[in-house]
């Protein structure tokens, strides 16, 4: 099995698998508890259908949309996610590559293993960096001071993490990252250094600061001064908060399940935080999507884009650079597939008349 | 496993795996992305019960039913498919025919790969031709004045496949229409050989209808989904399906509708029927099933036009169902295509009789005995 052999989600996932340690491939790939979550996060698109309109003229397509102040090519982008270097030797470099390549939103988080400055030299369209609050509040102004000078087009700050959700399967593996791995973006700024011989767990319970709070959000959106989302909210009253500190998106999302298992999917979420504040703040669905069917679903309910994280890890595990620019390309043919058939020429036609939910 | 051990559809379908080189049986069981809207499909008949009247005295029950203005005596007929010579040798002659014994509509495709001369010459019984809208305009009329001339009953516009849908089953066999023997899949059609043999010395393979009019004839390999996406019109519109339906100033069906909307269209532009289909499943992933959607189509425009429930059928109860909320008949593909490639006309005989005999029984249980007795009372729908 080789990239050419892989058509979808679960291809890429299969040689990921193949290519990988195994305690890298289940940090990858698990959720946390019973991963009941984990697995609803694609299940909820299943229990809507999309109605196709016939007979439109459909000869040409327009897959483009603005979201976090950065027109893009298609409506969905790679979701910040920590450590590439750990899937594949180019990390950061080859997603931040790759993304630039297929024209969309480039993230990298905190935790990433190329450093902000290297990734505004080699990735020169939007970008989005995000963060996580240390205990040490004076990184946080050094992150977004740097964020600025290196080109970062917006910020993105995680608040689903205040404590690490309980991935059972890390400890199982007993997965720690390799010691000579650094997190480039704070290296030297923490008191242990970067260099975490650790678990993932351990290092977020250390070091992320369970005090966080709407305060610390409206800090860093006023000192950010740019267009800025909150990743992580799941309920209609946290959204309104978010209008009122000044955030321009709130991407609903449960970390791909890795953290309150349990707690509801973004998709079966996303209709009433749409209904509260879709007409105020952009609304972007992170989770469980796959399949471009799942992002058309996702703007019918009124999402601006969507965002996926494993989808294009166990891509860039599975064939580096090529393998992310390859999985992007899939989902974007299937995009721009699923709205022809859909009858639909812009994203603005996918609205609520083109979905039922199977109860009704 | 022979014809004699064939009781229902999984039956038909094991028989066609065991007869079929691999590609091939994926091509036609197979549909697009993860086949979540193929299983929904025939699932959605799961979520409605019949309930049955009794000591109705039903020892005569009359199946027969009117569409497009043909009375046929089954209200479950052969949709339309794609390239039956490759699945069993007489192809379309076979199917025709047992349609004809039946007396029930027999839909042939755009890409059929017997003419719509020999299909007139062969059955009397009611057909009905399905139209692929080519970029090639001189194609289009070209097919349109042929099968006036053949006499068809219906035509029908096929208006869910403007572009090629996701078929990763034929992405990882290589299906090509005629097949392509490429070293991967060359393993899979030398276990069996019947369907080479028959495949290689009865007949060109050759789509009629379309072999004039594309310069590199129609023998040589082209997968479907680059058939669709390079000869089918994308800018296909209302104004192009009102001219063909008056050009054809016939009986008109839409094959395809899934909205509301559009079926109200379908009336106003002159259609006298349409089929509440998504292909399958073989198109859209992720869009709704038939059945699900049959209840409102038929609120809005079922007094008015022909409403066909098309896809996902395996049982007469199925049909018993989609009757019951209104359909004027029911039709399928896979349902008779597995029967097809498991044994020619025999087999497609052996399936259409053993839906007959189902959907006879059903009607029996059921308490009715003509087709109008199925109403909405006979159902309901499982609260979840
Ligand atoms: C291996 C891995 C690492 C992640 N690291 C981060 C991170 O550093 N910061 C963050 O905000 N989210 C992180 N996430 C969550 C993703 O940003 C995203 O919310 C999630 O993957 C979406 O679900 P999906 O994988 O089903 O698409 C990570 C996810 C995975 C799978
Ligand atoms: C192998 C195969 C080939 C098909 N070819 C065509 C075709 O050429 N034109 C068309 O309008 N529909 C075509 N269809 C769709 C059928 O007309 C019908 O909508 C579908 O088979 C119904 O679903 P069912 O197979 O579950 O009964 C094809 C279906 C299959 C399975």
């Amino acid at each position: 099995m080789n990239l050419k052999d892989c058509h979808n989600f679960e291809d890429f996932k299969k040689l990921a698998k193949k290519k990988l340690p195994s305690p890298i491939f289940h940090y990858i790939d698990g959720g946390s508890d019973d991963e009941v979550t984990l697995n609803r996060n694609t299940e909820a698109f299943n229990d809507y259908d999309l109605i196709p309109n016939v007979l439109n003229d459909v000869s040409n397509i327009d897959m483009s949309t603005t979201v976090l102040g950065e027109k893009i090519d298609f409506p969905l982008f790679p979701s910040a996610t920590a450590m590439h270097r750990l899937y594949h030797h180019e990390g950061e470099r080859a997603s931040a590559r790759a993304v630039e390549k297929m024209g969309t939103i480039f993230g990298t988080s905190t935790m990433g293993t190329v450093s902000i400055e290297e990734i505004g030299q080699i990735n020169k369209g939007p970008k989005s960096f995000q963060l996580y609050i240390h205990k040490d509040r004076g990184l946080t102004d050094n992150l977004l001071e740097r964020c600025k000078k290196a080109g970062f087009t917006s910020l993105c700050l995680t608040v689903d993490t205040v404590v690490a959700g309980n991935r059972e399967r890390d400890r199982r593996t007993g997965f720690t990252t390799p010691p000579k791995l650094t997190l480039a973006n704070i290296i030297h700024m923490t008191e242990k250094g970067s260099s975490i011989d650790k678990s993932v767990i351990d290092y977020i319970n250390e070091q992320f600061d369970p005090a966080m709070n709407w305060k610390d959000a409206e800090y860093c959106v006023k000192k950010w001064n740019g267009p800025f989302a909150l990743k992580g909210v799941m309920s209609v009253e946290d959204a309104k908060k978010a209008i009122d500190i000044g955030c321009t998106a709130v991407i609903v999302s449960n970390h791909g399940g890795r953290q309150l298992d349990g707690s509801r999917a973004p998709f079966d979420q996303l209709a009433e935080i749409v209904d509260a504040v879709g007409d105020k703040i952009e609304v972007i669905l992170d989770g469980g999507v796959r399949r471009g069917t799942h992002v058309l679903k996702a703007l019918s309910l009124g999402a601006k884009a969507c965002s996926f994280g494993k989808g294009y890890l166990f891509a860039l595990a599975a064939g580096g650079q090529k393998g992310v620019e390859k999985i992007l390309a899939n989902m974007k043919t299937e995009i721009n597939r699923d709205m022809k058939l859909m009858g639909c020429r812009t994203l603005k036609e996918l609205n609520r008349s083109k979905i039922i939910h199977r109860r009704n | 496993m022979n014809l004699g051990n064939c009781h229902n559809f999984y039956d038909f379908r094991e028989l066609a795996k065991r007869k079929l080189p691999s590609p091939i049986f994926h091509y036609i069981d197979g549909a697009a992305d993860d086949e979540i809207t193929y299983k929904r499909n025939t699932s959605a008949f799961d979520d409605v019960d019949l309930v049955p009247n009794v000591l109705r005295g039903v020892e005569n029950i009359d199946l027969s039913t009117t569409i497009f203005g043909k009375k046929i005596d089954l209200p479950l007929y052969c949709a339309p498919t794609a390239l039956q010579r490759l699945f069993h040798y007489d192809g379309e002659r076979a199917v025709g025919k047992a349609a004809q014994k039946f007396n029930t509509m027999f839909g042939v495709s755009a890409l059929s790969t017997v003419s719509v001369e020999e299909i007139a010459s062969l059955i009397d019984t009611p057909k009905m031709f399905q139209f692929y809208f080519h970029k090639d305009r001189g194609l289009n009329d070209a097919v349109m004045e042929r099968v006036k001339a053949a006499k068809f009953d219906v035509m029908a516009l096929t208006v869910d496949t403007i572009t090629g849908g996701n078929r990763e089953r034929d992405l990882r066999t290589g299906f090509t229409s005629p097949p392509k023997l490429t070293l991967s899949s060359l393993f899979s059609f030398a276990v069996k050989p019947m369907w080479g043999i028959n495949y290689l010395t009865k007949g060109k393979f050759e789509l009629p209808h379309l072999q004039d009019h594309v310069s590199e004839g129609t023998s040589t390999a082209v997968s479907i989904g680059n058939y669709f996406s390079n000869m089918l019109d994308q800018s296909m519109n209302w104004k192009d399906a009102e001219k063909l339906c008056s050009q054809w100033g016939g009986h008109f069906a839409l094959k395809g509708v899934m909205s509301v909307e559009d079926a109200k269209r379908a009336l106003d532009i002159g259609c006298t029927g349409i089929m509440v289909s998504n292909h399958g499943g073989r198109q859209l992933d992720g869009s709704r099933s038939p059945f699900d959607q049959l209840a409102a189509i038929v609120d809005a425009v079922g007094d008015k036009m022909d409403v066909i429930c098309e896809g996902g059928i395996q049982r007469g109860t199925h049909v018993l169902k989609a009757l019951s909320l209104g359909a004027k008949a029911c039709s399928g593909g896979r349902l008779y295509l597995y029967a097809l490639a498991g044994a020619g006309q025999a087999g497609v005989e052996r399936a259409l009789n053993q839906y007959r005999a189902e959907i006879e029984r059903d009607m029996k249980l059921m308490g009715c005995t003509k087709i109008s007795d199925l109403n909405r009372n006979n159902l309901r729908f499982r609260k979840k």
